[in-house]
């Protein structure tokens, strides 16, 4: 049985004396840090190190005082996520009413009773803890639905794709350059008053915008050759469909995302010049959300292999729509469009689901900002994005092949930088299937075989591999860690690790 | 000397600290430590030094800790050299005088704990 770990409390007095009172009474129960001044205090916070579930601190120090900490932990927004005890012989009235303004949950005056201060502490702690895991369960939810309401939006978006034979990866690319695009868009111009919010949905509904293709026969979906102007006109009806079918909804019709949807469906063939079908709208009559996701549908179509056409380069396609060859699009979007272009290069030659997820929790967070002003259930959030944020600065930064193992479903996730090494161009693996081939290799084996010598109490194993990927070979040293859901298990679900100085062995 | 007997001749209260540390050991463990705290020294320092701000900080923690074990005599002291300390108008005759009692209220306190700890 695991011991259960203390509690922390960082202690901040400049007098080791009044810090040896407080541990006395404290260190039984907590894990007690020091600090002798303010500075300390905010390296101890910053340290990314965990941080402590409970301050004491004292206002009276040299170097930076109790209230200068205060001032901090307020512009870092630490102050609601660490709560704060101030003791101080300082019994003024305004000194006291100005820590709780600065956000202490508490003051208490010296001289003090030890076991006030004790039962002080240890009720910050408890209310502290209880608010916490509310907010994190909040948080939670509505990530859990955020990310479902994705994915069924996901699902009814493949299910057109799927009958029209394309990649797959159409209502994704469209996902990411129609939220490229936007971000740059509001960036350059308010006059659309386009909120976070309303990005996000342009964004979501964008997957929806071929949705009236359901109604055109598989026989002209799927034509190779050129369709006759029959044809054509029934293709054409896709758009018309498409708003229909989100307009006939029973319930949800009036909802903005549904609104959204439908003048995307209805209006992403429409063309700036007015020659564009089924209303002909010129201009700005077009709905900004449609003329996007024009823009996006015409680049990512260009830019894939269709029934009828061969895939053109990015720069071909950029060039092609930049000559007005495929549609007519405002001027402003078309700047966005070259402005952005090398992001969307690189966004669609290498997104996995997780940064597709980690770009809609940008937006989920945006959008929570806006909507709730008191910012208590804020902090959890802007944590994990923040862990995100991190996560993926040093992968890019650390230039090393990271891989995350599920058991379950044999399925391997790596990073970008380590999908560049393999040669390879997404950062999902089935290594039960068509990726098998990469681990076909002495070392790799041998190296998989020590990994059941593993256990919950001594999960880490490192050793020496040389593989071959994509006819270069690397090696390097992995270090990786076995993940077990409880003590007791007998088998390891997943493996974590990486491959550090990785080296490419020209053959 | 016991306990008791010590606070009496620093002009404590040991009533007061009773209340406050529950138990005798911990009193007693603490009053043998304020030998060691350095603030006595710092404020006297920095005063000789006209450093005020530094021996506004020392004068403050004395008086904390003398508070909290109800070092009652010096206590008095030391609160009234803080609050001569305390901003940016000092009146330096009043904080000549003023540590002189300090120094004679340390004095008293350290020369009765000294002789608890024999």
């Amino acid at each position: 049985m695991q011991k259960k770990s203390k509690q922390k409390i960082l202690i901040v007095d400049d007098s080791e004396m009044n810090r040896a009172f407080l541990i006395d009474m404290l260190e039984k129960d907590f894990d007690i840090i020091e600090a002798e001044n303010g500075v300390q205090a905010i390296q101890i916070i910053n340290s990314g190190n965990i941080p402590p579930d409970l301050m004491l601190l004292d206002i009276v120090m040299p170097e930076m005082d109790g209230f200068e900490v205060l001032s901090a932990m307020n512009e870092y927004g630490i102050i609601n996520e660490i709560p704060v005890i101030m003791i101080s012989a300082e019994n003024d009235s305004s000194c006291i009413e100005r820590a709780y303004e600065m956000g202490v949950t508490d003051y208490i005056s010296r001289p003090f009773n030890v076991a006030v201060v004790r039962r002080r502490v240890m009720n910050t702690l408890a209310l502290h803890a209880k608010q916490k895991r509310l907010m994190r369960i909040i948080t939670e939810q509505v990530y859990e639905k955020e990310k479902n309401n994705n994915m069924m939006v996901n699902i009814l978006s493949h299910i057109v794709e799927f009958r029209n034979g394309e990649s797959g990866m159409h209502c994704r690319n469209i996902f990411s350059i129609t939220n490229i695009l936007l971000q740059c868009l509001v960036e350059k111009t308010d006059k659309y008053n386009l909120t976070s919010k309303d990005i996000s949905l342009i964004t979501i509904s964008s997957a929806l915008h071929d949705i009236g293709k359901i109604s055109i026969p598989g026989a002209i979906l799927n034509k190779p050759g050129r369709l006759t102007t029959e044809e054509f006109e029934i293709m054409k009806t896709h758009t018309t469909v498409g708003a229909s079918l989100l307009d006939g909804l029973p319930i949800y019709r009036d909802d903005p995302l549904v609104k959204v949807a439908r003048d995307i469906c209805r209006w992403h063939h429409e063309r700036y010049d007015g020659r564009g079908y089924p209303d002909g709208l010129k201009g700005e009559e077009i709905p900004i959300s449609a003329q996007i996701v024009a823009l996006a549908d015409v680049y990512d179509a260009l830019t894939s292999e269709r029934c009828y056409k061969k895939a053109f380069s990015h720069e071909k396609a950029f060039n092609m729509i930049n000559n007005g060859e495929c549609g007519q699009f405002s001027p402003l979007l078309l700047e966005c469009l070259a402005d952005t272009h090398t992001a969307i290069i690189k966004e669609l030659q290498f997104h996995s689901s997780e940064e597709i997820q980690e770009m809609q929790l940008h937006n989920l967070v945006d959008e929570l900002v806006q909507l709730n002003e008191s910012n208590d259930f804020m902090p959890p959030i802007i944590q994990i994005e923040k862990e995100l944020e991190k996560a993926k600065f040093f992968s890019i930064q650390a230039e090393e092949l990271r891989f995350d193992y599920d058991c379950r479903t044999s399925v391997a996730v790596i990073s970008g930088w380590g999908a560049e090494l393999l040669g390879i161009s997404r950062t999902t693996l089935n290594l039960s299937g068509k990726d098998a081939d990469i681990l076909k290799n002495e070392s790799v084996q041998d190296f998989i075989a020590r990994l059941k010598d593993t256990s919950p109490e001594n999960p880490e194993l490192t050793g020496n591999v040389q593989f071959n990927a994509k006819g270069v070979q690397i090696c390097g040293k992995i270090i990786a860690k076995t993940m077990w859901a409880d003590n007791n298990s007998s088998k390891y679900i997943g493996v974590i690790g990486k491959l550090s100085h990785p080296e490419n062995i020209p053959q | 000397m016991d306990l008791r007997e010590c606070y009496e001749e620093l002009e404590g209260s040991f009533e007061e600290v009773s209340k406050r540390l529950p138990r005798e050991a911990m009193i007693k463990k603490f009053v043998l430590k304020f030998l060691s705290d350095k603030s006595f020294e710092n404020l006297t320092t920095s005063v000789e030094n006209h450093d005020y701000s530094t021996a506004f900080m020392a004068a403050h923690t004395l008086k904390g800790v003398c508070q909290n074990l109800a070092f009652t005599r010096l206590f008095e002291s030391s609160n009234l050299i803080t609050e001569a300390l305390r901003g940016d108008n000092h009146d330096e005759s009043l904080i000549a005088e003023l540590i002189e009692r300090v120094k004679t209220d340390y004095k008293i306190t350290v020369d009765a704990i000294e002789k608890l700890s024999e």
